[in-house]
């Protein structure tokens, strides 16, 4: 997931991800009343800890950006923020989720750095009365009381193929995929997601496959060995940002920039600046501040109202030259509570 | 005394370096003179073929293999492995190991980048930094194993580790972006119509191979590696030699950072992972031995060439990367074992 670290904002602009995600996300449509809150409702101030994956990130900074934002919406609502220094730092997230609990805060709302070594931590606040929202990243297994906010990578990357079938046209044309860390959660679904939505076109023919590494100089590395073997290549959708930089890089050097259409993920500045430059086609960005925003909403409601919690695809919106400059697409890029990219 | 010279002592005389102990007469000299030019022969002989072979397959394989533009490309994307293999052959004469060579790669590549982004740098004096913190990430290495004697394994463990975790500190793990274009000058720039960091990269093989075959400071560097004991009792100044061995191949790690970063015009947190294994693995298919006191600056450059030829076939000809990793780690069995089997037969003979 660390790539997703760097991410920046995102929006949904597919009503229907809503249904697949539900169903991708293992949601939920009946809470469990014996899980935390026992079913009744609490008036007055609440106190809501959000802890990011680690601190520090500007991907977790709009998460938090989010999440209190929503608090402000919702009124008499305190976030408290906090998180480990590392990702890699497992234990000390199972050790600050543990103090949440024992403070007693009205709930929780987080992403597992480790899903299987949070799932205790998880379950012992549901049984302390305490519940649990899940951002970004869930636990294995998370019980079904707990809902999770996060990226749909597989439905992001199909719609990734829908883009690229579009911007090539009628014809046949060879595509390649530049993934990044094979074996990884996220690189396995958005991959698969690709493939799947590339089945969808019969006229797209993957010619080439290899991975960057999550590393510029191998992605560029790869890219252009991938141009040379493959001249007559028309597309490329690389998965992540090291991944869309250096195929971008590539496809300049071989003086193909334009003749190759490249549709990239993620949202970095040298990303948005290739977009505007007309290196890459279109970047699908994530929204971490609707993760931030849609784990303390609906804690909120479900601590005031004993609405159930339902997971729900934080989606991600397609940024094209010319969409970048919208109202909409601005709100997932620079979000701020005063337009918050949230709109449901 | 350092931990790694008793087992040293009982290496057999044959890999002592000529020059520093005298040989009795003008016929031994000679002896001793061939032998040792002949197992360089040998070794680099075998990774040449190798090469050769490779080059011939690949061209038979891809009809796009033999173009110069992927020959230019196959020649960039080498100039970093090159650069800082030179820096681990280096090293490993000494009978050190390099592992830091990724995080220390890094770390000067988003260094280099930072200083231009906002100190306003230029490209050069970016450079000059980028090579002094390889410099001194090398420093540390050299007083541990030199002076603190740790072992080189266990001082660049530590700095692998360290040097990656500050890596990260500064850049707060997201790339440094928005460099002006006067950045890609060493990784995209070209001189006469050839890649800069080709240039680069021949500069620094030429300087390095000239100082280990040539000089002093080159035939210490041999003494140190075949025999710590024996160097020190020459009268060699072992600590500081050997301290300046790991600055040198500190700040050829730092130019080759900043040359990968220049390549993709950014500073890369991540970059340089494994890269270790590709410069360990250039340097030991080219002749040197982690032994100690052997190894040529030509034969790693082979090395690197091959590795790099075995990447681009892959891509080319659509092989899978776990793949090119089992290809990588055959053709280092490979090379290894018929480096070893000929000197041996060499030396029978001899």
């Amino acid at each position: 997931m660390s790539n997703n670290m760097r991410t920046r904002k995102g929006l949904a602009v597919l009503a229907a991800w809503a249904a697949m995600a539900a169903g991708a996300c293992g949601g939920v449509d009946v809470r469990d009343e014996s899980g935390g809150g026992e079913g009744t409702t609490t008036d007055g101030p609440l106190e809501l800890a959000v802890v990011p994956k680690a601190v520090g990130h500007e991907f977790w900074s709009t998460v938090q950006a989010g999440a209190e934002c929503a608090a402000e919406l919702a009124g008499d609502v305190t976030v408290e923020w906090d998180g480990v220094n590392a990702e890699t730092d497992v234990e000390g997230q199972v050790n600050l989720i543990q103090n949440f609990v024992t403070q007693n805060v009205d709930g929780i709302v987080y992403a597992a750095t480790d899903s299987a070594a949070l799932a205790p931590a998880t379950q012992n606040a549901l049984d302390s009365g305490v519940p649990v929202a899940m951002i970004d990243s869930g636990t294995d297994p998370q019980p079904d009381e707990v809902p999770l906010y996060a990226t749909d990578n597989r439905a992001g990357a199909a719609e990734a193929a829908n883009l690229l079938a579009d911007a090539l046209g009628e014809g046949d044309h060879d595509v390649a995929l530049i993934e990044f860390q094979p074996g990884s959660q996220t690189n396995t679904e958005r991959v698969e997601g690709f493939t799947e939505g590339l089945s969808q076109h019969g006229n797209l023919n993957l010619v080439a496959q290899q991975p960057s590494l999550s590393d510029v100089n191998e992605a560029r590395r790869v890219t252009e060995d991938i141009l040379t073997a493959n001249p007559d290549l028309a597309g490329i959708f690389a998965a992540n940002e090291p991944s869309v930089l250096g195929a971008a890089q590539a496809v300049e050097a071989a003086g193909r920039t334009g003749e190759v259409v490249i549709i990239g993920w993620d949202a970095a500045p040298d990303e948005i600046a290739g977009l505007r430059d007309g290196q890459i086609a279109a970047l699908v960005v994530q929204n971490p501040f609707r993760m931030g925003y849609f784990g303390v909403q609906n804690m909120v409601e479900h601590l005031r109202e004993g609405t159930p919690m339902e997971s729900a695809d934080t989606g991600v919106t397609f940024v094209t030259p010319e969409n970048i400059d919208s109202e909409e697409v601005k709100a997932v890029l620079e979000p701020s509570c005063d337009n918050p990219p949230v709109d449901q | 005394m350092f931990p790694v010279s008793r087992s040293l002592r009982s290496d057999p005389p044959e890999t002592t370096v000529t020059g520093m102990e005298s040989p009795t007469g003008p016929r031994d000299r000679l002896r001793a003179w061939l032998r040792e030019h002949l197992s360089y022969a040998v070794s680099e002989f075998t990774a040449a073929t190798a090469l050769v072979v490779l080059f011939i397959a690949l061209s038979l394989a891809s009809p796009h293999f033999l173009t110069a533009d992927n020959l230019f490309n196959i020649g960039s994307q080498t100039a970093v492995i090159a650069i800082i293999a030179v820096a681990q052959t280096m090293i490993i004469i000494t009978k050190g190991i390099d592992l830091s060579v990724g995080s220390v790669a890094a770390l000067a590549g988003v260094v280099g980048a930072i200083v231009v982004r906002d100190l306003g740098f230029s490209v050069w004096e970016a450079t000059v930094v980028a090579i002094g913190v390889g410099a001194a990430a090398g420093l540390v290495n050299g007083l541990l194993v030199a002076s603190a004697r740790l072992p080189p394994f266990i001082a660049t463990l530590g700095m692998m580790s360290a040097g990656r975790g500050l890596v990260f500190i500064i850049t707060g793990a997201v790339g440094v972006y928005s460099l002006p274009e006067s950045f890609q000058l060493l990784g995209n720039g070209e001189i006469a119509g050839i890649p800069f960091a080709i240039v680069i990269t021949a500069v620094v093989a030429l300087a390095a191979g000239f100082l280990l075959s040539q000089s002093r400071f080159g035939q210490h560097v041999y003494a140190m590696g075949s025999n710590l004991e024996a160097a020190r009792r020459a009268g060699i100044p072992v600590r500081r030699n050997l301290t300046a061995v790991y600055v040198l191949a500190g700040a050829l790690v730092g130019l080759g950072g900043m040359v990968a970063a220049s390549r993709v015009s950014s500073g890369q947190p991540n970059y340089g992972i494994g890269l270790e294994l590709d410069v360990i693995a250039a340097a030991v298919i080219g002749g040197a031995s982690l032994f100690g006191g052997q190894g040529r600056i030509a034969g790693t450059l082979i090395g690197a060439f091959l590795i790099a030829l075995v990447r681009n076939g892959s891509v080319l000809l659509g092989i899978n990367i776990h793949y090119q990793q089992v290809i990588v780690g055959l053709i280092i069995w490979a090379a290894v074992y018929f480096d070893q089997y000929r000197r041996r037969r060499l030396e029978a003979r001899g």
